[in-house]
């Protein structure tokens, strides 16, 4: 296996350009590693870690700029992220253990692009967007865009995520992160759900609402129909109630050595019935009646 | 492909080479032959293998050992002062901690960064610290129990 840790982000693209499919970036490894140990070695790697200014949380209009070496431990540990970005804060929070959290990076997070990522239905809610450069171009793609399949990207073969960009939400929004695991610290999700609602003025009628389901579908989805049952409309515990089954309507969830489908479905029900509840409630300060 | 590594592991001065592949918990085991840290499930997710990098725990089974270039590590080896036991050493043998002894280096590694962190952690703090280490025998309570204990001697409240 060759091996290159390139020191610039030209260099690292036209390393990728050069190895194609032969070649692997690695981040923090922790699933590279697993790979490299449990399944194959690529051709050769491309460690990103001597990349200068790649880590890093900073404000930046209207929103926080994250680099992509970030740390999902340098997310749970930042006042801005806690503060301005809850939503995130609460999936880096739940994120596997202390050492993973130490290593793994948002970038690796969201270029593995596995359905239950934990930070991905998080910057589906908050409308986020990637820097994502080629060797001969480079564009800004909104996540919803991003992912087409388990471990399937835009980024394809030999493109680079070099900057996560996170608009604030309203600030009258408020919203919520539910994982439902066994083992609570260290189990990838069997569903992931986040939920990012927006109430008129008055407090009374949805304004906006976002639903984003993670591990029931190829990708990380938000739920549409959900979403739109509800835009607009005073929030009543039967609405919420369909809103939910909605949700879990839209799910293609699989059989696996975690769950039947069946099981996801209902959970994908119950943690969206939740969410919206929980997050109405800081919002608005009431229940949905 | 082999290049060479240099660190700072257990206050020395380390300079060796290794693989591209190989990961650092291979390279301080079976090139520095250095055994105390422990391979067990080689996916991250037992902690057995737990060091103390940069300051921060994390699974050595999962990191690349070109990452520790320019790296300043302690590894369980590193801990004890000459013929006195670490704080956290002493506790887990005091309070009866350690049954068959294979997870007992990762945890003493995850509780000594804890207790540099925090003088004083809450239940919360413990089990935030230890939440990746997996230990087949003891129960836990008695790990707990030696994690108080060593916080106790360390800030002299015992
Ligand atoms: C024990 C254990 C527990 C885990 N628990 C969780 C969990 O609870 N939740 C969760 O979501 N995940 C979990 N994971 C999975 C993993 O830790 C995360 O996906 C992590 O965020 C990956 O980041 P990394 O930096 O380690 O990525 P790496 O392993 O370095 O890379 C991951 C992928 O991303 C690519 N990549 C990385 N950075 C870039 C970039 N900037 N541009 C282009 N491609 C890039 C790599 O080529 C690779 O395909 C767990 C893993 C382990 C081993």
């Amino acid at each position: 296996m060759e091996y290159f840790a390139p020191k610039s982000i030209a260099e690292a693209l036209s390393l990728l350009e050069r190895y194609g499919g032969e070649a692997k970036v690695i981040a923090g490894g922790t699933d590279v590693m697993v790979d490299i140990k449990y399944k194959e070695e690529p051709g050769c790697l491309i460690n990103i870690k001597a990349i200068g200014g790649l880590a890093g949380i900073k404000e930046n209009n209207g929103g926080v700029r994250i680099g992509p070496l970030t740390t999902i431990r340098d997310l749970e540990t930042s006042a801005l992220i806690r503060d301005k970005l809850p939503v995130l804060w609460e999936a880096a929070h739940q994120f596997a253990s202390l050492q993973i959290r130490n290593t793994a990076t948002i970038g690796g997070n969201i270029c593995r692009a596995s359905p239950s990522g934990e930070t991905l239905t998080p910057l589906l809610v908050l409308e986020a967007s990637g820097n994502i450069a080629f060797s001969d171009k480079e564009t800004a793609e909104p996540f919803i865009n991003f992912f087409s399949g388990p471990g399937k990207t835009t980024l394809g073969a030999k493109g680079l995520l070099t900057a996560i960009d996170v608009p604030y939400p309203a600030a009258e929004s408020r919203g919520v992160y539910l994982k439902h695991a066994v083992r609570g610290a260290m189990d990838i999700a069997m569903v992931g759900v986040a939920v990012l609602i927006t109430p008129d003025a008055a407090k009374k009628a949805v304004r906006d609402v976002r639903i984003g389901l993670g591990a029931v579908a190829p990708t990380p989805i938000r739920a549409a129909k959900a979403e739109a049952s509800l835009r607009g409309k005073p929030l009543t515990p039967a609405l919420l109630k369909q809103a939910a089954e909605l949700a879990a309507s839209e799910a293609s969830p699989i059989d696996d050595q975690r769950s039947s489908a069946e099981y996801r479905r209902w959970i994908v029900e119950a943690l969206t019935r939740r969410g919206l509840a929980q997050s109405w409630k800081a919002a608005t300060g009431k229940e949905a009646v | 492909m082999s290049f060479t590594i240099n660190a700072t592991i257990n206050d020395k001065k380390v300079s060796a080479s290794t693989e591209a592949s190989t990961s650092l918990l291979e390279f301080l085991r079976d090139t520095l032959e250095m055994k105390g840290t422990k391979l067990c499930c080689n996916t991250g997710e037992c902690g057995a293998c737990t060091i103390i990098f940069n300051g921060k725990p994390i699974n050595s089974c999962v990191t690349l050992a070109a990452d520790a270039d320019g790296a300043t590590i302690t590894t369980i080896e590193g801990l004890a002062d000459g013929a006195n036991l670490h704080a956290v050493q002493q506790a887990f043998i005091d309070t009866g901690a350690v049954q068959c002894g294979y997870c007992t280096p990762g945890y003493i590694m995850s509780v000594a960064a804890l207790l540099d962190r925090t003088a004083k952690p809450t239940a919360e703090d413990i089990e935030e610290a230890v939440s990746g280490n997996i230990c087949r025998c003891t129960g836990y309570a008695k790990i707990v129990d030696a994690i108080h204990l060593a916080a106790d001697r360390l800030s002299g409240r015992a």
